[in-house]
C-alpha cells in the first residue's frame, strides 16, 4: 500500500487548507443563517428617513405629512435643493416630497403629480410612493362620495393607521422558514468542490510528474494495484471529509437536526455533491499539469458555480438566464434538491420527482467528470 | 526467447511515424559490467532504456534480462532493476526521506528492512544533514543524489542510469561517479547512458557507441581505441605557416589529417612511436617558431569522429 500512503502522506501536507476551508465556511454559512433569519421569520414594514417641504401649508398638506409620518421618520431639512441633495447623497434621508401651491387642485383634483425625489435604485422609494397615491386615492373617493375633506382626511389616516398581521405558511415545520441546518448545506458544495479541487489536484499533479510516473511504472507494483490505491485515497479523502462537512449541522443544531423528518435527503443530497466534487477534482486534476494553475482553475469553478447555481445567492433570486444556464451544471441540481427538502415535510408526487431527478442528475454528472478525465488521461497517455 | 546474458537487446527497431529511433539495435552485457551507452543527443540512448525497460511498445526485436524476456508486467524482473532517470523523479511535497521511503516501498514491504535500507542509501549517497528538506531546498547536486538514492534504495541487481549526471557541478559529479562504481563493487551490474566521453571513459568496463538508434561499435575503451587509425592529436599554438610548408607537413610519416586555422595548427597521426618528436624536429629544421603545444592520446570523442564523421557533442 506504498502508493495510497503516499497519497496519504500528500494528503496531510495539504490538510492546513482543508481546515482552512471549512472554517471560513462554518464562519460564512453561520453568518449568512443569522442575517438571513433575522429578516425572513418575521414582517415589518419599512421605515425611512423623509422629508417633506409643504409649500402649501393647506389642511391637505398636513394630512399627507401626518399620514406618511404614520410610517417613516420625517426629517426636517429647510427648502434648499443643494442641501436636499447633500442629504440624500449621504443617505441621511432617502426620499424627499415637496408638496406644491394649490396642492389640493393641482393634485388632488388635476392631473397633476406630486413631484417626489428619491435615492436612484431605491426599492424602498417605490413603497413611499404606493402610499402617496393610496392617501391621495381615499382621500379623493371620500371626498367624492360626500365626506368633507377634513373627514376624510381624519378616516385616511385613521384607517392607515391599521396594521396587518401577516404569517407565514408553515409547510415544513420550521414556522414557514427555512430550517437553520437547510443554510449549512446550501453553502456546502462550495466548501466540497474548493477543497477537493485543491487538495486533489495538488496530489493528482505530483502523481502524475511524468518523470515520477515513469519510475513508479519501472517498479516492482502492478500499474493497476497503484490505481487502485489511489482511488482508494480519493474514497478516503472524500469520505473523511464529507464525514467533517455533515457532522457541523448536527454539532451545531443537533436535536433540531435530527429531529428533521428530511435529515436522511439532506445527508444523501450532500454525498452525492461529494461525489460530484470528487469527481471534478480528478478532471481537473487531469486538465492542470501546473501547480500555478491550480488556484486560478480552481476558484473559478468554485467560486463561478457557487454564484450560478445559488450557493450564495436562493435560487429564487437569479434571473431566468442565469438559471436556464445553471442547470448545465451538478451544483444547481444540489440547490434545487435542497430547496425542496429546507421548504416541505412531505413531498408531493411532482416534488418526488423533482427530488429524484436532482439525486440522478447529480450522479450523471459525477459519471461524465470521470468519464471525460479517463478519456482524456488516455489520449494523453497514447500521445 | 531466452538468453544466457544478463541482459540480450536483439534486432530492437522501435519507429515514431517516419523516424526510426532504434533501427535493428543489439546489445549483450554481462553481470557485473558497467556497461556505458555513449552517443549524441537522439541517438536513441534514452528510447533504448525506455523499451528495455517496458515503458515504449517497440515495432520489433527482443528483450531479455535475466534470461527473461521482458514485458510491462513483468514484475519479477523489474524488482531487482532499479532505475535513475534523466530528469529528478522525487515528489516535492516529500521529505528526503519520505521520497527514499516511498520508492523503497515499491519493492521493499518488511518495514524494518525498508528502514535499514533507507538508511543504508542515506549514508551511501552522503543525504545524513538534509534528510527532513523537501527537495525545491536542495541544490542541483544533492536533488541528483537524492534521485539516486530514490533508484537504488532497495539495492537491485541492475541499475539503468540515464544521464544521471548532467547539469552537475563538476564536484558533484566526481561524488556520483564514485558512487556507480562502489555500487558496481557491491554487485549491481550498471548500464549507464551519456554523451559525456570522459565520464563514460572513466567508469565503463565496456561501451557501446550508438548513433542513429545503430550500435556502431562495442568494447573497451581500449579496444574501441585500437579500433581506429588515431594515435596522437598534436596541437601547436601561435605558429606560422606558409602552404608550402603546411603541404610537407601533411606528407610527413603517419600524418593523415591537418587543420590550420588562425595560427593554430592541429595535426591527428596514425598509432606509431616518436610522433611528437618527428613533427618538432621538423619545425625546427626548418626554422620555424611556435608556441604552446599540447599532444593528447586518442579519446571516445576521436572514435566517435571516426566512426561517424562527426564530434559527439555536435
Amino acid at each position: 500500500m506504498t502508493v495510497f500512503r503516499g497519497f496519504l502522506m500528500i494528503t496531510k501536507r495539504n490538510i492546513h487548507m482543508m481546515f482552512l476551508y471549512i472554517v471560513i465556511f462554518l464562519a460564512i454559512a453561520l453568518a449568512v443563517q443569522k442575517t438571513t433569519k433575522d429578516t425572513s421569520s418575521s414582517f415589518q414594514p419599512e421605515s425611512l428617513n423623509i422629508t417633506v417641504i409643504d409649500r402649501d401649508k393647506g389642511e391637505l398638506a398636513r394630512g399627507l405629512t401626518a399620514y406618511l409620518e404614520q410610517f417613516h421618520t420625517l426629517v426636517d431639512i429647510p427648502d434648499d435643493i443643494s442641501i436636499l441633495q447633500d442629504r440624500m447623497f449621504y443617505r441621511d434621508i432617502y426620499y424627499v416630497v415637496t408638496i406644491p401651491e394649490s396642492f389640493e387642485e393641482r393634485c388632488l383634483y388635476g392631473e397633476e403629480l406630486l413631484p417626489v425625489t428619491k435615492v436612484p435604485g431605491s426599492n424602498s422609494g417605490f413603497y413611499v410612493d404606493q402610499q402617496i397615491d393610496t392617501f391621495l386615492n381615499d382621500v379623493r373617493i371620500l371626498t367624492e362620495s360626500g365626506f368633507s375633506l377634513t373627514d376624510a382626511i381624519e378616516d385616511v389616516i385613521e384607517n392607515g393607521d391599521d396594521m396587518p398581521e401577516v404569517t407565514l405558511l408553515d409547510k415544513n415545520g420550521h414556522g414557514g422558514d427555512s430550517p437553520d441546518h437547510a443554510f449549512m448545506f446550501q453553502y456546502m458544495p462550495y466548501i466540497l468542490i474548493s477543497i477537493f479541487c485543491y487538495a486533489l489536484t495538488y496530489i493528482m499533479i505530483a502523481f502524475r510528474n511524468p518523470d515520477v510516473k515513469r519510475r513508479m511504472m519501472c517498479s516492482a507494483v502492478p500499474v493497476q494495484s497503484q490505481n487502485l490505491q489511489l482511488v482508494l485515497g480519493y474514497i478516503l479523502v472524500g469520505i473523511f471529509v464529507w464525514g467533517i462537512c455533515t457532522s457541523m449541522p448536527f454539532m451545531i443544531y443537533g436535536k433540531s437536526f435530527l429531529a428533521d423528518p428530511n435529515m436522511p435527503f439532506y445527508l444523501l443530497n450532500s454525498f452525492l455533491m461529494t461525489l460530484v466534487s470528487l469527481s471534478l477534482a480528478f478532471l481537473s486534476g487531469t486538465l492542470i499539469r501546473r501547480e500555478e494553475l491550480v488556484s486560478a482553475v480552481v476558484n473559478v469553478l468554485s467560486l463561478g458555480m457557487s454564484f450560478l447555481c445559488g450557493v450564495f445567492v436562493d435560487l429564487d433570486i437569479l434571473n431566468k438566464g442565469v438559471r436556464t444556464a445553471a442547470q448545465f451544471l451538478p451544483v444547481y441540481w444540489y440547490e434545487t434538491v435542497n430547496g425542496l427538502l429546507a421548504n416541505n415535510v412531505s413531498f408531493s408526487h411532482s416534488q418526488q420527482i423533482s427530488l429524484l431527478a436532482g439525486y440522478g442528475l447529480q450522479l450523471l454528472f459525477a459519471a461524465v467528470f470521470i468519464g471525460v478525465g479517463l478519456v482524456i488521461s488516455r489520449n494523453r497517455q497514447a500521445v | 526467447m531466452a538468453s544466457n546474458d544478463f541482459i540480450c537487446i536483439e534486432n530492437l527497431v522501435k519507429r515514431y511515424h517516419d523516424l526510426v529511433a532504434l533501427d535493428h539495435l543489439n546489445l549483450s552485457i554481462q553481470e557485473g559490467e558497467v556497461f556505458g551507452l555513449l552517443g549524441p543527443n537522439g541517438s536513441g540512448k534514452t528510447t533504448a532504456i525506455n523499451c528495455l525497460l517496458a515503458l515504449l511498445k517497440y515495432d520489433k526485436g527482443s528483450i531479455s534480462i535475466f534470461g527473461q524476456e521482458m514485458h510491462p508486467d513483468s514484475y519479477d524482473i523489474k524488482k531487482d532493476i532499479g532505475v535513475v532517470m534523466q530528469n529528478v523523479a522525487v515528489f516535492e511535497q516529500m521529505s528526503v526521506r519520505e521520497n527514499i521511503d516511498y520508492f523503497c516501498g515499491l519493492y521493499i514491504r518488511d518495514k524494518a528492512a525498508r528502514r535499514r535500507l533507507v538508511d543504508e542509501a542515506i549514508e551511501f549517497t552522503g543525504l545524513e544533514d538534509f534528510t527532513k528538506m523537501r527537495p525545491k531546498k536542495l541544490s542541483g547536486g544533492l536533488l541528483r543524489r537524492l534521485n539516486i538514492a530514490c533508484g537504488i534504495v532497495h539495492k537491485p541487481r541492475l541499475i539503468i542510469m540515464d544521464e544521471p549526471t548532467v547539469a552537475v557541478d563538476p564536484q558533484s559529479r566526481n561524488k556520483i561517479l564514485e558512487g556507480i562504481l562502489e555500487l558496481n563493487r557491491q554487485g549491481s551490474t550498471i548500464i549507464y547512458t551519456s554523451h559525456y566521453m570522459e565520464e563514460v571513459e572513466q567508469i565503463c568496463s565496456r561501451i557501446a557507441i550508438i548513433d542513429h538508434g545503430r550500435v556502431l561499435a562495442t568494447g573497451t575503451t581500449e579496444e574501441l581505441k585500437q579500433m581506429i587509425k588515431t594515435g596522437d592529436s598534436i596541437t601547436i599554438e601561435g605558429i606560422l605557416l606558409s602552404p608550402e610548408i603546411l603541404a610537407a607537413i601533411r606528407g610527413l610519416p603517419h600524418v593523415f589529417d591537418l587543420t590550420y586555422e588562425e595560427q593554430v595548427l592541429k595535426i591527428r597521426l596514425g598509432t606509431a612511436k616518436h610522433n611528437l618528436v618527428r613533427v618538432l624536429n621538423f619545425l625546427q629544421e626548418h626554422d620555424i617558431t611556435f608556441g604552446r603545444v599540447f599532444s593528447e592520446l586518442p579519446t571516445l570523442n576521436d572514435v566517435f569522429l571516426e566512426i561517424t564523421g562527426k564530434e559527439l557533442r555536435d
